[in-house]
């Protein structure tokens, strides 16, 4: 499956640094950290490779062509085109952009997979379909990486995401995202989970779009079935930040836990998290947020929420939002640190705080905000 | 390399608000290079707020008078200028930061600092604060462990002049022993040669941690003034003995004398 042609020759240099920025390598020992890569810019993929038997990664129109299968059995199955006016752009598109990954039974897949889905053109309209399809016994982590070029303030990202994790089987999707400061963003996401399978959903926005709205559904419908949300955001001047996500939990003994954190230097944030307990299961939300210099309209507003059909549905949530207090800040001052080194060092541990096994690449992004808000504060 | 004086602190008529109220009101105070005086007196009198001011915490305005430190006016320092110049706090009561380990600060100090990541170790050992390193900085430790973690960060960092606000308090006796051994080699600068060391500024309550670490001179605050100066040893006697009302009454009539300076 593997092919001769290495990515890097097919993309530029400027390019591939953007894309390393949310979490997608380009480059020559790929094979060595990456299972595969599918990398589209605008309307066009530049590229797709895999290096793993038992997976494949295509763009979605050609997948639709090879198996009938797939639009029998996946495509705008979980979502459906007449949703909003999204998923109705995203539908009315003759030929559909986005990815397809396939991940067949028996696979586990240690080494991380990655998407890169980029704006070179200003105003351009992103309009995209992806499916994820993980058989019975799998293992898949997806790192995508969204981005505008550096030139790039405005564009349209508009996409349906349909992700199936059958039984046994644990999908981490990581998405990263980094956009211009006037692009709108619009992904409409659905996750069905089979019986004791995994589905880890992380997002981090690191620079701002004008107007997020991202809140994808997990239904747990397998018996032991969880989901882990962890949701890290950097809101700045200007923005409209809408996330977090639902989770239905219709398997017996099912679990979820949904965790935000959001660091306000401005803008308007929205923290969600919504359950729905439809079985015996556990599950829990805590949002906390942080106001930094939020100016005069920013603000943070969270919202976790709880709906229980069941009598033995356990289900709880929490949200604070507080401020980075200055005996904390100068605390860490009295030991030699400069202002912005503190504050840095104060929101890299409200951001993980209580948060264990971070990924690697989760990790290196949590650290970026964290510098980020900090020469913020200064000013 | 100490100021022309031989004091490595000067404070001159020093008035310091918090929240719109005067807590000190004309403070004068010179520690000379190498020595380690004590501040005592009761609840309220305003120790901690001069702490606090010296080390240029933001919360204690200076509406009047100097802070000189090794010949430099650091009344309009931030705090970590005064850091960096070899001021250092070990706080009565230091925050807990969510998230933030006592490991953490001790690397940026590796990397900012002179101080291997060896002798950081040793010093984690000695201090037997191992098991808080992945902890949040401060939280859930008792009094004693407190003091431990503090101290770890200043043995670190090396300042010249260390400040301690009631080192000993909520310290059991067990632990003593061990804060009031971290205590004293803070100060030490040449084992060989104890007589030469570095400065510092303890508040002491009890007087306990005196048995660990000689002070040169002690000083006793009331109502934000420094009442008096003298023998530490003979001040703590008379203290014991008489409580701080003596001191007030010893006040009283100085003012009426016009003796206190």
């Amino acid at each position: 499956m593997a092919k001769s042609v290495s990515t890097v020759d097919i993309i530029a240099q400027d390019e591939a640094q953007t894309l390393a920025d949310v979490g997608v390598q380009i480059r020559p020992d790929e094979a060595q950290v990456r299972s595969g890569t599918y990398v589209l810019r605008d309307h066009l993929p530049l590229c797709v490779q895999t290096y793993r038997e038992g997976l494949e990664m295509l763009p979605i129109a050609e997948a639709l062509r090879r198996y009938d299968w797939l639009r029998e059995r996946y495509y705008w199955k979980l979502i459906s085109p007449d949703q909003d006016e999204v998923t109705a752009q995203v539908a009315a598109e003759a030929e559909p952009q986005g990815y397809f990954i396939w991940v067949r039974r028996g696979t586990r897949i240690t080494r991380p997979a990655q998407a890169g889905l980029f704006i070179s053109h200003e105003g351009w309209a992103q309009k995209l379909h992806n499916v994820i399809v993980l058989e019975d016994d799998t293992e898949l982590h997806l790192i995508t990486g969204c981005t505008t070029g550096r030139a790039v303030r405005s564009g349209y990202h508009l996409a349906v995401n349909e992700a199936y994790v059958g039984a046994n089987a644990t999908l981490t999707m990581t998405m990263v995202h980094s956009w211009g400061p006037e692009v709108i963003v619009r992904p409409r996401a659905a996750v069905v989970v089979g019986d004791y399978s995994h589905y880890v959903n992380n997002y981090v926005s690191l620079r701002p779009a004008l107007d997020i709205q991202s809140n994808p559904r997990t239904y747990l419908n397998g018996v032991g079935a969880t989901a882990k949300y962890m949701t890290v955001i950097l809101g700045s001047r200007g923005s409209i930040i809408d996330t977090g996500g639902e989770v239905w939990l219709n398997g017996e003994d099912s679990g979820a836990e949904l965790v935000h954190r959001g660091v306000c230097t401005g803008g308007k944030m929205y923290q969600r998290g919504f359950l729905v307990g439809n079985a015996r299961c556990r599950a829990h939300v805590d949002c906390a947020g942080m106001l930094l210099d939020p100016g005069e309209e920013g603000f943070i507003e969270s919202v976790p929420g709880l709906r229980s059909f069941h009598p033995e549905a356990r289900m709880s949530h929490e949200a604070s939002v507080g401020k980075v207090a200055p005996e904390q800040v100068e605390y860490l001052m009295s030991r030699g640190m400069e202002e912005h080194e503190a504050i840095s060092m104060i929101i890299r541990g409200f951001l993980d705080a209580d948060i264990e096994g971070l990924s690697a690449e989760l990790d290196a992004r949590i650290e970026e905000i964290a510098a980020m808000a900090g020469h913020g504060e200064r000013k | 390399m100490s100021s022309s004086t031989g004091n490595i602190l000067e404070i001159h008529d020093l008035h310091v608000e918090v929240g719109g109220r005067e807590l000190l009101h004309g403070i004068n105070l010179a520690i000379p290079e190498g020595q380690v005086h004590a501040l005592m007196g009761p609840n309220g009198s305003g120790k901690t707020s001069l702490m606090m001011t010296i080390m240029g915490f933001s919360a204690y305005k200076v509406t009047r008078g100097q802070i000189i430190f090794d010949g430099r006016d650091i009344t309009g320092l931030s705090v970590t200028e005064r850091a960096r110049l070899g001021i250092a706090i070990v706080q009565q009561r230091p925050p807990t930061i969510a998230g933030v380990k006592l490991r953490a600060v001790l690397d940026y100090i590796v990397a900012h600092d002179s101080i291997s990541a060896e002798e950081v170790t040793q010093l984690v050992r000695r201090a037997r604060v191992e098991e808080f390193l992945d902890r949040d900085i401060n939280a859930g430790l008792s009094g004693g462990e407190i003091k431990r973690a503090e101290l770890v960060q200043l043995l670190a960092t090396c300042p010249r002049f260390s400040m301690m606000d009631e080192p000993e308090s909520g310290v059991d006796l067990d632990s003593l022993a061990l804060v009031g051994s971290l205590v004293n080699q803070l100060f030490v600068r040449d084992s060989c040669r104890p007589v030469r060391r570095r400065s510092g500024l303890i508040v002491t309550h009890t007087g306990h941690i005196l048995k660990y670490i000689e002070a040169d001179r002690a000083h006793i605050m009331l109502d934000g003034r420094i009442g008096c100066s003298g023998n530490p040893h003979l001040m703590l006697q008379t203290i014991a003995e008489r409580g701080y009302a003596a001191c007030v009454c010893c006040m009283v009539e100085g003012d009426e004398h016009g003796k206190v300076s």
